[in-house]
């Protein structure tokens, strides 16, 4: 049988989540016998193929203009969007921002943080934009799964994936479905 | 706040008698539950008798000791015929009806309504002080959330941490109004109330004020009832969730209402103290006790000493206690004045009377003056304030030293009740006294308690002898209420310990003053022994002057029963190990014995 494509990428978050999917350990092994990671960050090929894949996994909240052409992206080219973490899911630490004005924001990130000196704002032409207000992931492209979790733990991941290769929707429950 | 406002009704102890709800737990009503048959109290909410019958309904706004409130919705139920979905915390059963928790409605239900909640404010959870222990995120989780339908919350609330030792964070707010009721209901200050509307609605103090420049008494019930991290206790915020945590119920010891606490400790260190619901005073603390004990930072003493050459030292406890012995014993016709503080524990003022009054004939005294001398009745629970219809107020400031009776009079008052306060010289408890009345003489305060059904005195150590005979005449038609100004003062009485106001002539002193506030007056008081021995927990004018100091636990160090202002007898226990030089009073003091 041919194995499942699966294609995962980061939006604005804080590759926590990648982190703990790695954290499936010995059972990646077992996984990726019927699997096959097309492209994700921790690869070498970062974006999803053209031809499209199965499962595609989204981490971090819409924070900036490339973040929405990723989002974007991987939902044209997946049949099923996972929003992984709380980031993706609710907005999570990234919408903080939110809260005070984008001027605010930027200065106090690049210009006043304790460790910076002679800071400025980034201002390039090539850098994509902050958008006005960060969002979850629901606020710019459909989404079919959520895997919410701060992030979800290997546990909670592993049995999101399991249930998708079974052909069924994964439910969270108890232990798995954590906020924190 | 509006002070003499009508009774609001369905308030718990708002005035119904024991004898009152035992008869109202005598009629039943049956009716189904989830297809079960089950029976009910008449007149009970659909809540209490799924409780009992071991159905577990979801809620928010409701605190079992608050009364119904139905804000929250999370508690809705299906009742058959009934074409609207009702509140089980504010819908009482009756005979015959059918009710439904959980079906795929209400489930569907519910989860819309936490979403909404959700995304109102700011309740991400990886951040908050609460997770974990929060009422919100487990409801969350027991419908399995995992995703809110709607944008999330952009608007910055403020955090108000006006107040020493509570925050108010609005962003974690669902407006539940707990703490509100809270205030009103079990405190009765109503200093918090809301204002605007919608999503504008806001939590207040007063009319808009910083809480911290409000009316707010800092007695932490708003903060114990809040059910996310809205309100935040400064010292044990992060400090380690209900699963990491040690919880031993005890009793406040500061002073003499003895409220039941629920001390919460890890590792060596106590995090918070907590009100105990299910107790006779209903779960309310004080500042007092629920926070400033947390916030004592006099020097401890920590290590027996001896003076030499003129400077306190450090020794061998035995030392200690070898010249704690010379020095009593050196105390040939002048006499010993043996003087303890009466916020003792009963174990303790057993071992001093035990030693100084059996052994060496002395006559041991309080430091603090006992009212049983004052030849009044003290008969009063802390219950009749909730069925009076009239308190008087004689010489006591219950708000300041006795404050939990001070909140339950409060209550009284706003439910109705007369509230007189007898002028003192000075101070008046005008705080407590109904609009209007104010001060009144003694005069008028009996014959106001004369002409109501269920009068209250409440009475205290500022009440001056002519006013005893006039107030003794309530005698039988009143409830007494005495409020002694030291924690174990109905036990101290009961052992005949003497009133030790007056300045000592003796050669000897031994003062037993544990945690007490050492003033100089107190260090006036034995001014002219010639040696003395202190037995404190901190340094202070007291130990200063000792030849000998012994260290002595606090409240948190040692197990303890005491009897309080009811005459119950109430126990503190021991949450805490003290430094091994710090041992109980009672091990030290039967040392000493051994001694002489």
């Amino acid at each position: 049988m041919a194995k499942v494509k699966i294609a995962t990428d980061w939006l604005g978050g804080c590759a926590g989540c990648h982190m703990s999917l790695l954290d499936i350990d010995e059972r990646l092994v077992k996984l990726l016998e019927s699997v096959e990671i097309t492209s994700s960050p921790i690869t070498d090929l970062k974006h999803p193929p053209e031809d499209g894949v199965t499962v595609g996994i989204l981490e971090g909240a819409i924070n900036n203009t490339a973040n929405v052409e990723t989002a974007k992206q991987m939902r044209e080219r997946c049949k099923i969007l996972v929003a992984l973490g709380d980031c993706a899911v609710f907005g999570g630490i990234v919408t903080m921002r939110n809260l005070v004005s984008m001027r605010e924001a930027l200065q106090r990130a690049y210009v006043e943080t304790e460790s910076t000196v002679e800071g400025q704002v980034p201002s390039a032409p090539e850098l994509s934009r902050p958008i006005n207000k960060a969002c979850p992931l629901n606020q710019i492209v459909d989404v079919d799964v959520y895997i919410p979790g701060c992030p979800p733990s290997a546990d909670a991941i592993y049995h999101a994936l399991s249930e998708l290769l079974a052909g069924r929707v994964p439910v969270l429950t108890n232990e798995n479905l954590r906020y924190d | 706040m509006d002070e003499d406002a009508p009774t609001r009704g369905g308030g718990r102890g708002a005035g119904l008698t024991l004898t009152e709800e035992m008869n109202s737990a005598m009629a039943t009503v049956t009716l189904k539950l989830n297809g079960q048959t089950i029976q009910a109290r008449e007149g009970c909410t659909i809540l209490e008798a799924a409780k009992e019958a071991g159905v577990d309904i979801p809620t928010l706004c409701h605190h079992p000791a608050l009364a119904g409130f139905g804000a929250c919705r999370m508690c809705v139920v299906e009742i058959a015929n009934e074409k609207k979905i009702h509140p089980a915390c504010t819908y009482p059963v009756s005979e015959g009806m059918e009710v439904q928790t959980e079906t795929p409605k209400l489930v569907q239900l519910r989860k819309f309504v936490l979403e909404m909640l959700f995304s109102e404010r700011n309740h991400y959870c990886m951040y908050c002080e609460m997770s974990g222990d929060c009422e919100l995120q487990n409801l969350a989780y027991r419908y399995g959330m995992d995703k809110w339908t709607y944008p999330s919350p952009n608007e910055r609330m403020p955090v108000d941490g006006s107040r020493q030792y509570f925050i108010m964070d609005h962003n974690r707010c669902v407006l539940c109004r707990r703490c509100v009721r809270a205030c009103d209901e079990l405190v009765g200050m109503r200093t918090l109330g809301v204002k605007g509307r919608g999503s504008e609605t806001m939590i207040i103090a007063d009319l808009d004020v910083p809480f911290g420049d409000s009316s707010c008494v800092s007695c932490g019930t708003c903060l114990q009832v809040c059910p996310t991290g809205a309100l935040i206790d400064r010292k044990s915020a992060y400090g380690g969730r209900n699963a990491d945590v040690t919880k031993t119920k005890s009793i406040c010891t500061f002073c003499s209402v003895g409220c039941d606490t629920e001390v919460v400790t890890r590792a060596g260190r106590v995090l918070r103290v907590d009100g105990v619901w299910d107790g006779p005073t209903n779960g309310v603390l004080c500042a007092k006790g629920r926070f400033e004990p947390l916030y004592d930072t006099r020097d401890r003493v920590t290590s027996p000493m001896v003076r030499q050459d003129g400077r306190l030292v450090p020794v061998t406890l035995d030392e200690a206690l070898d010249a704690a012995a010379e020095c009593i014993a050196s105390a040939n016709g002048g006499g010993i004045s043996a003087l303890a503080t009466a916020n003792a524990p009963s174990e303790c003022l057993d071992s001093f009377v035990a030693l100084f009054r059996n052994k060496l004939n002395a006559s041991p005294a309080a430091i603090e003056p006992l009212l049983n001398g004052l030849d009044l009745p003290a008969n009063g629970a802390l219950a009749d304030l909730d069925s009076a219809d009239c308190i008087a107020i004689v010489g006591a400031d219950p708000l300041e030293d006795h404050p939990v009776v001070g909140y339950r009079i409060r209550r009284a008052r706003n439910r109705g009740a007369k509230v007189v306060a007898v002028a003192q010289n000075g101070a008046s408890p005008s705080q407590l006294a109904s609009k209007g009345a104010g001060a009144v003489s003694v005069e008028n305060a009996v014959a106001v308690c004369r002409s109501s059904q269920w009068p209250v005195v409440v009475y205290g150590p500022g009440v001056c002898e002519d006013q005893v005979g006039q107030i003794k005449e309530l005698a039988g038609a009143a409830k007494f209420l005495r409020l002694d100004p030291a924690a174990n003062a109905a036990y101290a009485a009961r052992m005949g310990l003497a009133n030790g106001s007056a300045p000592t002539s003796a050669d000897v002193a031994y003062v037993m003053i544990g945690e007490r506030e050492q003033n100089g007056e107190v260090a006036q008081r034995v001014a002219n022994a010639k040696r003395l021995v202190v037995h404190a927990a901190y340094h202070g004018p007291l130990t200063e002057k000792a030849d000998v100091v012994l260290p002595a636990p606090v409240w948190c160090e040692r197990d303890g029963t005491y009897v309080n202002l009811e005459g119950r007898t109430v126990s503190a226990r021991r949450v805490l190990t003290p430094d091994e030089d710090v041992l109980p009073e009672t091990e030290v003091l039967s040392r000493l014995s051994a001694r002489l």
